[in-house]
């Protein structure tokens, strides 16, 4: 065994590290993923006034703080009490400017921080080696792959490559997401914007406009690199189609369609546009035993779970209901656009249930006389024994600082699929049943990234309807009773863009914050051990990977583990929400924490 | 005085070949007439054109990414662009490059094409970058700086390798300039010690003077930080129109470049709902449309053209959208602005640094409700 480690993982919002022990084949027997940092946000709200926290803790992540900012908001509205009252207007100003940046940080996602892997040098040498007898074919997807996705300063065998074309389209369509949301949230990262009750703007035709113009500039994004047909006609053919069949039909007649007028070059000219690209050659079944392709990127082999019942994919829900004022703060299933759901392992489906979530501390440096709790009851208090902190510790140990959430005792996979699952789209549940169908993992890189992609042309679908959701004519804010805030507890409940956010709140006599609890996706998708020895999503997806991916065809390279780098990149970590105030010496400790 | 305004007019004046926006170009054809101006917008441009490379090595400490990401948000030109223009290689940044660290059986493989901490070590030999720090720099616990690791090595420590050979150090945001959010008053701020590069809070010293390393260092704070100001400050290094001899000139006296962070003015002045509290519309709830002075709003007290410039493509601001200004470009940012809701004049803290600007603007307040209430009264009778 070789233990091969990737430390710091960049391209992820913040720092993190996994490790795993590789055999002699270059299959991956064994991984752990380390949560090295954390900051003590929590703490810092601990004494403030409530209101403060939805600005506040937007400093948790530059990346999704309108997410950490309407999940507080949610938490403060349901603290307040006027979480029934939030008038319809501000719920769609909410709408909007959470669909504008998770689309947002969907593109920088595909495009700045997952993308660059498919220039890694490891790809060249698979598609072009003449051993691999792949002729023309292998060539022109290369060329399509380093000249789409190379990263900004990168560099083969000391010669510069300039940055991919979708790449630098990408980093203007990203832009222009959070211009369209400007208007109305004052500026962007850190909106200024939520508080309890509604919003604070109130925006005339002249912010709806300017969103609009923006909104038109960024489809075109989608229309020259994303997607090679029309965006209704896709929705109408996936996100509305009328079975998963029907809409797994339509893309895979979409892009044999593309192949048979392609004569080998997989060019945007010839409809490959990004999702085209990635559809094809991001998976054996779909490119090579569906489309009859030469080669393929194999990526429906990384990050699988191997046992469905130790893993299941959980949505909280987001996108408040349109057309009426107020919201529950624990939304009903079916509710809302993205709706809340359990999908087991075997794809079955149940609603969601709050009172389920425990964490456990089991393989966490954290002390206490149980292993889980509910976030209401969470206790943080760090162990006191220095020696025990040590990131090299093994399934027996503790080795992280984040803890393990589980529902009903199980890991679960949190972000876009999850959320595709949960709404149940045509297009994403029927590849997953494709896939089991042909006794593969439902789950994996290449349907983690799409889902991904199909998150983003349905909110790409949906922008205008929330937009033109907003009435200039009609309020924009209700009225909080501060009193309604002194020794109560409120839940908020909302969806990121990397997975289901809760941010739970306690107040004291005075009505100040005297606990406030948050479990972010990272910390369910990263997440050690439990005290029954379930590893989290990530640690089960890398077991059985081939360390250098397209199983491993030209041998083992434990030098450039790009297995390694895309399962860890393709749950689009955020530990920047991780918090960077490491009790190294067990010294001084402070007694309680929190991992965000 | 005369002379330093000048040269800071100066310094901006040769910034054109980032299309600098109107106001900006009125102030310096102003400052120079017409003739004077366009003479030096030729040369500028032209040397800007021949200009030799810039490395730039860009750290993330305790941060949230929010800054690189408001970099990314740079328009007119794009961050590419910038980048192109101003022939700077980007030479390390977590967020960006293709690099991580990488490690088998815990030495150190492959090459600095791939592997990040190899990169690292090797810039960090050569020096002559300009060195951006984006977070904040822990020196806790027990100054071992361990409650940031990365690859292996405390934060602190990789900032000391970089530092010491760096021809220029830019501390971008609140969190790298004085500490920010990270220095929030709680009870595990000593613990971990946060620190900015050069200050920490409204005390000069930070992470450099506890490294012992005696260079000057810029701060662009802000929550983020905007990016024109990072930009334009980082053309105005490349273009020799700061003189890292005499940086002090150009900055205020919290390291910030005086064209962006006006020490003789504040957002207040320019907020497009000034109208409204100069005619006494103070709201005192939300989405009314009116000044939020009632409403906590603290850019009487904030040092920056926010409201000129504005945000994302100049289309908004934080006070347009009806959101208080947090004050967020103070080394005084957050504890001095929370609770951000509450008027300032209720809250028992002072800003450190604009104790002149809250005098005067709590006696301008206090005079203009008098006005509007002699108005009303007048009214009424």
């Amino acid at each position: 065994m070789v233990k091969v480690t990737v430390d710091p993982l960049t391209r992820i919002e913040g720092h993190t590290r996994i490790t795993a022990e590789v055999d002699s084949n270059g299959t991956i027997q064994y991984a752990q993923s380390g949560g090295l940092l954390f900051r003590g946000f929590e703490r810092m709200l601990q004494g403030k006034d409530p209101r403060d926290s939805a600005l506040f803790v937007q400093r948790i992540c530059g990346v999704c703080p309108i997410s950490h900012g309407l999940t507080s908001v949610n938490a403060l509205d349901h603290l307040y009490g006027v979480a029934e009252s939030v008038p319809q207007n501000a719920l769609a100003v909410r709408n909007f400017i959470q669909a504008a940046n998770m689309v947002a940080s969907h593109a920088t996602h595909i495009y700045v921080l997952w993308g660059p892997d498919l220039s890694n040098p490891r790809y060249r040498d698979v598609l072009t080696a003449p051993e691999m007898g792949l002729g023309e074919v292998g060539k022109n997807v290369w060329s399509e792959m380093v000249g789409r996705f190379t990263p900004l300063s990168y560099k083969m065998d000391g010669k510069a490559i300039p940055p991919g074309v979708s790449y630098m389209n990408a980093l203007t369509a990203k832009r222009r997401c959070q211009e369209a949301l400007a208007p109305f949230a004052g500026k962007m990262p850190h909106v200024a914007i939520l508080y309890p009750g509604g919003v604070t703007c109130n925006p005339g035709l002249g912010e709806i406009t300017k969103a609009a113009a923006t909104y038109l500039k960024i489809l075109d994004f989608v229309k020259d690199h994303v997607l090679g047909v029309d965006l209704d006609v896709w929705i109408e053919n996936t996100m509305k189609a009328k079975s998963p069949d029907a809409a797994v039909n339509f893309v895979v007649e979409h892009l044999s369609g593309l192949i048979s007028k392609a004569d080998g070059k997989f060019t945007k000219e010839n409809g490959f546009k990004d999702v085209e690209f990635f559809a094809t050659f991001g998976s054996e079944l779909v490119g090579e035993r569906l489309l009859g392709l030469p080669v393929s990127l194999r990526l429906d082999k990384l990050g699988n779970y191997n046992d469905p019942s130790k893993i299941q994919f959980l949505s909280y829900g987001a996108y408040y209901k349109r057309g009426q004022d107020g919201y529950t703060p624990e939304s009903a299933d079916w509710e809302r656009f993205v709706t809340s759901a359990i999908t087991k392992g075997d794809l079955s489906r149940e609603p969601f249930d709050s009172s389920k979530i425990t964490e456990s501390i089991a393989c966490a440096f954290y002390t206490d006389d149980v292993q889980s709790r509910h976030p209401y009851n969470g206790t943080t208090v760090p162990v006191a024994d220095h020696n025990l902190i040590n990131f090299e510790g093994d399934v027996t140990s503790k080795y992280s600082w984040m803890k393990a959430p589980r529902y009903n005792g199980i890991p679960a996979e949190v972000g876009p699929l999850a959320r595709m699952l949960a709404a149940q789209d045509p297009l994403i549940m029927g590849l997953a049943k494709t896939f089991q169908t042909y006794g593969m993992s439902p789950a994996s890189v290449y349907m983690r990234v799409l889902g991904r992609m199909q998150e983003v042309a349905r909110l790409a679908y949906m922008l205008p309807e929330w937009l033109f959701d907003i009435d200039p004519e009609k309020p924009f804010a209700t009225s909080i009773d501060f009193n309604a805030a002194k020794d109560a507890q409120a839940i908020g409940l909302w969806e990121a863009p990397r997975g289901a956010l809760g941010h739970w709140i306690t107040t004291d006599s005075k009505g100040k914050v005297s606990n406030y609890q948050a479990i972010v996706p990272t910390t369910w998708n990263l997440s050690p051990r439990d005290e029954n020895g379930i590893p989290g999503p990530a640690e089960q997806g890398l077991v059985g990977n081939a360390i250098s991916g397209i199983d491993n065809v030209l041998g083992a390279d434990n030098t450039n583990p790009i297995s390694i780098m895309h399962v860890g990149r393709s749950y689009d970590p955020c530990v920047a929400c991780a918090i960077h105030t490491v009790d190294i010496t067990g010294k001084n400790a402070p007694r309680e924490y929190r991992l965000l | 005085m005369a002379s330093e305004k000048l040269n800071v007019i100066d310094n901006l004046q040769n910034l054109d070949v980032l299309q600098m926006d109107r106001r900006t170009f009125m102030k310096a054809v102003a400052a120079l007439g017409a003739s004077g101006f366009v003479a030096r917008y030729g040369t500028s441009l032209a040397k800007a054109m021949e200009f030799s490379k810039t490395k730039v090595v860009w750290l993330h400490g305790a941060e949230c990414t929010g800054c690189s990401i408001s970099a990314l948000n740079a328009y007119n030109p794009e961050f590419a662009d910038a980048l192109e223009k101003l022939n700077i290689s980007l030479e390390y940044h977590e967020t960006i490059l293709a690099q991580q660290g990488l490690f088998v059986d815990g030495k150190l493989v492959n090459t600095s094409e791939l592997n990040g901490e190899i990169l690292l070590d090797e810039l960090a030999n050569e020096g002559g970058y300009i060195l951006v720090v984006e977070g904040s720099i822990p020196n806790g616990p027990d100054n071992t700086g361990k409650a940031c690791i990365l690859g292996g090595h405390p934060f602190k420590d990789i900032v000391e390798k970089t530092a010491r050979k760096a021809d220029a150090i830019v501390a971008i945001g609140t969190c790298a300039s004085y500490g920010g959010i990270t220095t929030t008053n709680c009870d595990t701020k000593e613990y971990c010690d946060f620190q900015g590069m050069s200050f920490t809070e409204t005390t000069p010293g930070g992470i450099l003077k506890i490294l012992g390393i005696d260079k000057p260092c810029i701060n662009i704070p802000g929550c983020p930080a905007h990016p024109d100001w990072f930009f334009l400050t980082v053309a105005a290094l490349i273009l020799g129109k700061l003189d890292l001899n005499n940086i002090g000139a150009a900055l205020d006296q919290y390291g910030r470049p005086k064209p962006f962070y006006p020490p003789e003015s504040t957002i207040h002045d320019n907020c497009p709902r000034r109208g409204y509290y100069d005619r006494g519309i103070l709201d005192k709830e939300i989405a009314q449309g009116g000044c939020l002075w009632k409403l906590g709003c603290k850019a009487p007290y904030a040092h920056s053209d926010c409201a000129l410039r504005k945000w994302n493509n100049g289309l908004s601001l934080c006070m347009q959208a009806g959101g208080p200004c947090l004050a967020c470009v103070e080394p005084t940012f957050p504890n001095a602005s929370m609770p951000f809701f509450e008027e300032s004049e209720k809250t028992e803290i002072l800003f450190g640094a604009n104790i002149g600007h809250v005098a005067l603007f709590a006696i301008g307040v206090a005079v203009v409700a008098a006005g509007v209430h002699a108005v009303r009264r007048m009214k009424k009778e």
